[in-house]
């Protein structure tokens, strides 16, 4: 086995996700402590400027394999060729991201070379000649240290966000890698990924009954990519209530996230919700107006670097573990806020 | 038409939860419940069901010997008869070793449509579905929000990717992984919850699957863990009171945060 450590980017229509910069920027850093050299393995189309972007992170190498049956198969083509990539190359550690593309491809190759998995590593310390992983348990009410053991290659699933992004690389050397024949039986995508240009006029796709569904201006930025979320809950009091968390959002440049009673009133769609059945996120402020904060929403977004909640009830739990508590009515505030915020930014 | 509907012993949100001695989970009967995921992974199977006539819905749970509470929770829900996978050898289980086991009891059952839940609400893994389609050679058809079985030997879903939806299909057998945005999932009846208690419970051991109890397990799993700790959120804390000058607190917190 190298010392070599990779990362799994993810290529999205063509685009390369942010995940896929954390994981190599993360990639670099442990390859690095170990003595060894980071590469990225990039699948799909457009690779060649996914690999100069991976590059740019750290990656000295990228394996980059062009080919259509990556869009035309789930998982299966990529599962393939990663794993014969792994065991030409036996590098130390595989990253990839806890993403649905990470975990059905991981989960794939570990199964098929008999690998260790872990997955939702929040953070990675390198100890004496191994790692040491720490994983959220419980929907994060208790943190636990992981370690693997056995031989050969590690894949290791690291929650979106967890690592930063740092372009301290260079240009790579790009390994071009043959696609894989058609699965014999595979999971084909049939349908197009949500309309044309869906992404630019935040066209979510379609929902479960059939009717489009549209991102709201302000919520362009993938939730779970987010530097800044407002987010709302019942205390909105209904639909119309979103329109003051969008303005809000709109003029802090954030996305907009939801409870689930907001989500299950139909209020917002379900891409929106926070929580242990909704989205995880992590950013740098969470803003949570009239949500109450059960164990449940808190498991989405107790991660968060800074919490303010706007609650009008003084016994709300959310108030147990925010940094800034406003006791008071949304309805009041959140405009006033608004209008504090254009006026700082001078817009 | 077999199918079966895959589903995870998992403690309950609200109970105390804590590790043992060796590590791992410490189980306590009366907290446990189905994965709460999979409510919908049952829901569809039964669904499906309702749309196929003659199918037969089997409810497959890897677990302790307790998990037969659970699986006769969800086989209040409906489904024809239930299947625990149960073993000492068992305890101790990683993803992989557990989709080793899924697989080969999915073989012995005989299934055209094998349902899963996304990830369970325990450690949200969510690798177990993909790693039992590689062990048993069949595609998986992953977060699916939408499922059409026309035709009885194609399968095709809805897949709500990443961000979007999209489309995509496979050839029965197939392994079909829900999102929760699939169906709204039904309250066990009285009359189910009777039913239930007379359903056939059907328990295999490692012998019955064939499989040498050295490759799942404990002894097959290739994670640890060394420690725990529960987390302490660190948070300022700081309580403003009242409408006036709230929205200028918040404003001057984003300046001190270097936010604004
Ligand atoms: C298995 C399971 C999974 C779940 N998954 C999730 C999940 O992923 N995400 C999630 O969010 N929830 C989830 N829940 C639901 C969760 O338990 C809560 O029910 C939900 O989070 C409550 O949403 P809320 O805070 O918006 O509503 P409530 O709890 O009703 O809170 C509304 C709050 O608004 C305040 N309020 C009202 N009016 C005003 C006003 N004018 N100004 C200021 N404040 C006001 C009230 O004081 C109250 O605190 C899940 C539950 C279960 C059982
Ligand atoms: N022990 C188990 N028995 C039956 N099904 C399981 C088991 N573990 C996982 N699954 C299935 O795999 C899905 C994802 O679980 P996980 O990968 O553990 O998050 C669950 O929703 C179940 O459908």
């Amino acid at each position: 086995m190298s010392n070599d450590v990779w990362a799994l980017a993810e290529i999205n229509n063509g685009k390369l996700a942010n995940i896929s910069l954390q994981l190599t920027t993360k990639a670099a850093e442990l390859a690095a402590a170990f003595g060894g050299s980071a590469a990225a393995v990039a699948l799909g189309t457009n690779t060649q400027a996914a690999a100069q972007e991976l590059g740019a992170c750290g990656a000295k190498t990228v394996y980059a394999s062009e080919g259509e049956v990556y869009n035309q198969y789930l998982t299966q083509p990529h599962a393939e060729t990663l794993a014969t990539l792994i065991q030409q190359h036996q590098p130390r550690l595989v990253l990839w991201g806890g993403t649905n593309y990470g975990r059905d491809v991981a989960a794939r190759v570990a199964a098929r070379l008999g690998l260790s998995i872990e997955y939702n590593v929040g953070e990675v310390a390198v100890e004496g000649d191994g790692i040491v992983m720490t994983v959220p348990a419980f929907g994060g009410a208790q943190s636990v240290k992981m370690q693997f053991t056995g031989e050969g290659t590690k894949l290791l699933g690291a929650r979106q966000n967890a690592f930063p992004t740092s372009r301290g690389g260079g240009t790579p050397q790009v390994e071009q890698v043959h696609a894989p024949a058609v699965p014999a039986k595979g999971a084909k995508v049939s349908g197009p990924f949500g309309t044309e240009g869906a992404e630019e006029a935040g066209h979510l796709g379609k929902a479960p009954d059939g009717h489009d569904i549209w991102m709201p201006a302000a919520s362009r930025a993938k939730l779970e990519e987010a530097q800044v979320i407002v987010s709302g809950g019942r205390g909105l009091g209904g639909p119309q209530g979103f329109q003051q968390i969008e303005d809000l959002a709109a003029a802090l440049g954030a996305s907009v996230g939801a409870s689930r009673a907001a989500v299950d009133a139909g209020w917002i769609p379900y891409a929106h919700q926070v929580g242990q059945t909704g989205k995880t996120v992590k950013p740098t402020v969470y803003i949570a107006c009239g949500i109450s904060g059960a164990v449940q929403h808190k498991a989405g977004m107790g991660t968060s670097s800074l919490i303010i909640a706007i609650n009008k009830d003084k016994d709300a739990p959310i108030f147990q573990f925010c940094d800034l508590g406003i006791v008071a009515d949304l309805n009041v505030v959140v405009p006033q806020l608004t209008a504090a915020v254009k006026r700082r930014k001078g817009q | 038409m077999n199918i079966v509907a895959c589903i995870k012993e998992t403690p309950s949100t609200t109970a105390e939860k804590s590790f043992g001695p060796d590590m791992r989970l410490e189980r306590r009967k009366e907290d446990a419940i189905p994965n709460p995921f999979d409510e919908y992974t049952i829901e569809e199977a039964l669904r499906q069901q309702e749309k196929h006539a003659g199918s037969t819905v089997t409810i497959l749970c890897m677990g302790p010997a307790t998990a037969t509470d659970t699986l006769r929770k969800a086989l209040a829900m409906g489904g024809d008869r239930a299947v625990l996978v149960s073993d000492s050898a068992l305890a101790g289980s990683d993803a992989i070793g557990t989709a080793r086991v899924l697989a080969a009891a999915l073989q012995k059952i005989g299934f055209d449509l094998a349902l899963f839940g996304s990830a369970a609400a325990d450690a949200y893994g969510g690798v177990v579905p993909s790693a039992t389609a590689e062990f048993l050679g069949l595609p998986l058809l992953s977060y699916a929000s939408k499922l059409d079985l026309s035709g009885d030997s194609t399968a095709r879903i809805q897949r709500a990717a990443e961000i979007g939806y999209n489309e995509a299909e496979a050839p029965l057998p197939a392994l079909v992984s829900v999102v929760k945005s699939i169906n709204e999932p039904r309250y066990p009846s009285m009359k189910g919850i009777m039913a239930s208690k007379k359903k056939p419970l059907d328990t295999f051991s490692l012998a019955d699957l064939g499989l040498d109890p050295s490759s799942v397990g404990g002894a097959a799993a290739r994670e640890r863990a060394i420690s725990s700790e529960k987390v302490s959120t660190q948070r300022k804390g700081e309580m403003y009171q009242g409408n006036e000058g709230a929205a200028d607190r918040v404003v001057a917190f984003l300046i001190e945060q270097k936010v604004l």
